[in-house]
């Protein structure tokens, strides 16, 4: 059992029985939606933990399934391309025993096809009881539950939110931490902080585990967030931002480098991919500016030899295979929940 | 013809700077008499109760007849406007086609007519042909069929030498330009105020900067063509930030022939309102990440809006301008939407805010709070604009509460509200983000011309 977010006590928290149907009456979960992380107390990212290490025990058995969503439709429905993500919450789905519907969906604002309410609409009358959906547009599953009689998952939105990876990032570092902990540890997230979903979840969910957050990056890609740093996320949890990288790599203990997309280039807000990779990639040299064993991680995918170098991305100190892996048991965990709260029709 | 005898209300009266308790007779759609009470007389009558005024101007209203009227017609926007207290409205010209020839006009007037609305419905021609930005539309051919002024909104006119020769040629004819200013270089695929909301929403960011450029611009140009042409006028509308109107009192002191409006909603709503604030500008905010504190969900739709809602702080800036008169008028930037263009992501959503029934209000709640007097307040929905449109209005010479003319007036109940819902609002529009709130004030009726063009239903 690891240890708790914000020293919260143990005994309050029951751990779920993932083998039986959920039931949110006994756990305690009351959100209907995971739209974003800023949503979740402490007291829920902890059970979102306790759940992922039942679900870890579910995956190491010799058949990772179980019952608890047997009959139960879960509609993946993307609107960008993406395998990684997509499969992570279908396998997710599967290894719960839930129906899964998979659409890929185009959207656009110009050549106007249906739209996502009505494609919601069309997806609930189809049977879906929880809706897993990632679209270009921030906000957009918000949208989505305003309309669906479910649950809403988001696997994320436009440069907004990506919960389940943050969650799944937490629970990395947690497990892998000494101490099982991220509190007062120095955690990195190197690289285009300004249109990453996968940032601005982090900032959420590690700011209220208590971890001393950088963001770092080439002050293009960092607009906006020293406002926000200075500010503080709820309760006025501050954050680091510079676009000094050895500065923010001093003494880590864990980087988190983001994928950069060569669009960047076009729009004017970087050089060149050659000239990022120098001043801000992941190299080893860089690393070594970190603790000794500070973990590597990527939410993926990635462009070795531009935003981290391959070495360290296969290095010893690497976890990003851990992400994956973790990302299955987070996802089977949120589905768990958000499935308890739904069953009991409980509000949003 | 219509009567009206309504004793013992509170009378504004811009026009004279007066206000005060008074009675007011209209007889045969003519004012009759106006009484200003004194002494014993006027006791028990003040400013929270029944209040008459001059029917309001509204110098920006989209009524996208022709070609969207699934969003609104000349007769739906009429109705609301008169539900709105308004008596005069200016149509803009981004209708399908666009208002860039006298044909254009002269099918609006007609829709006004078949409409059967006593509102006077004036129409502001395109600047370019097609608003497109390249050529002149034919500003002498739009300037004989009556326009009211020339303006390409809904986009900025781009090139600053289209828009010295559109200030040289409209000044000759006595009009004014009227630019929606923006360096859409700068706004490209915006979505928010580029500031906190925009950033912790992950919406692509406006920045002020793209609106105090043009401004900048703008004003530079009229400068130059204001030596050849004493005659030129920029009015700039919609302004949303303080620097821009820091620049405008600064361009109105050294001289420069520059009028400006800014928009209920610019003036009290911010982009706090996104993240799911439902508090007016000059409330004390509430951190709208503390989700426990959320008043409504996040990503509204009919809150995006060109140009976007601000941060409270310019808002603020909107409100002192008004109050100070840098803004002339504040217009209603009445932009209705159907459900399809609305109905969506605010990443996809039309902007713009279906706000000439809610004006009043908004304008209202900032009175009840302090940061407008009454007088002031009425002064910026009618002699303001009237000041604007010089003499293309037949309201523009004779505003005000005048014996011996039609009755273009407002009477409003101050203490009395309402709760704006869809089916309150006369609009085809509904894409107000003011649904279920409770606004100050309720117009029991609007005349125009002399005739009854709103009345409220007798609950």
């Amino acid at each position: 059992m690891t240890d708790l977010i914000d020293g919260n006590a143990a005994a309050d928290v029951v751990v779920p029985s993932v083998d039986a149907a959920p039931d949110s009456q006994t756990v305690g979960w009351r959100h209907r939606h995971l739209l974003d992380v800023d949503e979740l107390s402490t007291a829920d990212l902890d059970l979102v933990m306790r759940t992922t290490d039942a679900m870890r025990e579910v995956l190491a058995r010799p058949i990772a399934k179980v019952p608890a969503l047997r009959g139960r439709n879960v509609t993946i429905l993307f609107y960008e391309a993406s395998t990684r993500t997509r499969v992570s919450f279908e396998v997710a789905a599967r290894n719960l025993s839930a129906d899964v519907t998979n659409i890929a969906a185009q959207t656009s604002s110009v050549s106007k096809g249906e739209s996502l309410v009505d494609t919601i609409r069309t997806v609930e009358a189809l049977g879906a009881r929880m809706l897993v959906m990632r679209h270009a547009v921030s906000g957009a599953p918000y949208l989505a539950a305003e309309v669906f009689g479910g649950s809403v998952l988001n696997g994320g939105d436009g440069w907004h939110a990506h919960p389940t990876q943050a969650l799944l990032d937490l629970y990395t570092m947690r497990s892998r931490l000494s101490g099982g902990s991220v509190a007062g540890r120095k955690i990195v997230i190197l690289g285009d902080v300004l249109h990453s979903r996968v940032a601005r979840s982090n900032i959420w969910a590690l700011t209220a585990a208590g971890a001393d957050l950088w963001l770092c990056g080439p002050t293009t890609l960092l607009r906006g967030f020293e406002a926000w740093a200075g500010r503080g996320a709820a309760g006025g949890r501050r954050f680091h931002v510079t676009a000094d990288v050895d500065r923010a790599l001093r003494d880590a203990d864990v980087v988190m480098a983001l994928r950069i997309q060569r669009e960047r280039m076009s729009s004017g807000l970087l050089p060149s991919l050659r000239e990022y990779a120098a001043r801000y990639g992941l190299t080893a040299a860089r690393l070594a500016l970190a603790q000794p064993g500070a973990l590597v991680m990527h939410p993926g995918p990635m462009n070795e030899g531009v935003e981290i170098a391959p070495e360290v991305a296969a290095g010893a100190q690497s976890v990003i295979t851990d992400q994956v892996t973790n990302g299955v048991a987070v996802r089977m965990a949120m589905l768990y929940l958000l499935a308890g709260v739904s069953a009991a029709g409980a509000a949003p | 013809m219509t009567d009206l005898d309504l004793a013992r209300a509170w009378l504004v009266d811009p026009a004279s700077g007066r206000e005060g308790p008074g009675d007011i007779v209209v007889r045969d759609g003519i004012i009759e008499a106006v009484t200003w009470l004194e002494g014993i007389d006027a006791e028990g009558i003040d400013a929270a109760g029944v209040v008459v005024a001059p029917g309001f101007i509204d110098l920006h209203a989209h009524l996208r007849e022709p070609g969207n009227e699934d969003a609104e017609t000349i007769a739906s926007g009429l109705a609301a406007a008169a539900h709105g207290g308004f008596t005069t409205v200016c149509a803009m010209p981004n209708t399908s086609p666009a208002i860039d020839e006298p044909g254009v006009v002269a099918g609006i007037r007609a829709a006004a007519i078949v409409s059967g609305s006593p509102l006077e419905l004036l129409v502001h021609g395109a600047v370019t042909v097609g608003r497109e930005g390249g050529t002149l539309a034919p500003l002498g051919e739009l300037a004989d069929a009556g326009v009211a002024g020339f303006s390409d909104d809904g986009a900025p006119i781009r090139s600053g030498s289209i828009l010295r020769n559109a200030l040289a040629y409209a000044g000759a004819l006595g009009l004014p330009v009227i630019d929606h200013a923006e360096d859409p270089d700068l706004t490209d695929g915006a979505e928010a105020n580029d500031g906190l909301v925009a950033t912790v929403l992950g919406l692509r960011g406006w920045p002020v900067a793209a609106e105090e450029a043009a401004v900048g611009r703008d004003l530079a140009i009229l400068a130059d063509v204001v030596r050849d042409v004493p005659s030129a006028r920029l009015h700039l509308t919609h302004v949303s930030t303080g620097a821009s109107l820091d620049l405008i009192r600064r361009a109105k002191s050294a001289g420069l022939p520059v009028t400006c409006d800014v928009t209920p909603h610019h003036l009290a709503l911010t982009d706090d309102w996104i993240a799911g604030s439902r508090r007016w500008a000059w409330e004390a905010s509430v951190d709208p990440w503390d989700v426990a504190a959320r008043e409504a969900a996040p990503y509204a739709s009919s809150l995006r809006v060109n140009p976007p809602l601000r941060c409270p702080e310019d808002a603020l800036a909107c409100l002192a301008a008004v109050a100070d008169g840098t803004a002339n008028a504040i217009a209603t930037d009445h932009a209705p939407h159907t459900e399809v263009d609305k109905a969506v992501e605010f990443g996809l959503a039309a902007n713009g805010i279906s706000g000439i029934e809610t004006a009043l209000g908004v304008v209202l709640a900032a009175v009840d709070a302090g940061h407008l007097t009454l007088l002031r307040a009425i002064e910026a929905l009618t002699s303001g604009p009237a000041a604007v449109l010089a003499d293309r209005s037949r309201r523009a010479r004779s505003v005000g509460l005048l014996e011996g003319s039609p009755a273009d007036l407002v009477v409003v109940d101050r203490a009395d509200s309402w709760t704006v819902t869809r089916e309150r609002l006369a609009s085809k529009g509904k894409n107000s983000p003011l649904i279920g709130m409770s606004m100050p004030g309720r117009v029991l009726l609007t005349m125009a011309g002399g005739r009854i063009a709103y009345e409220a239903p007798s609950d």
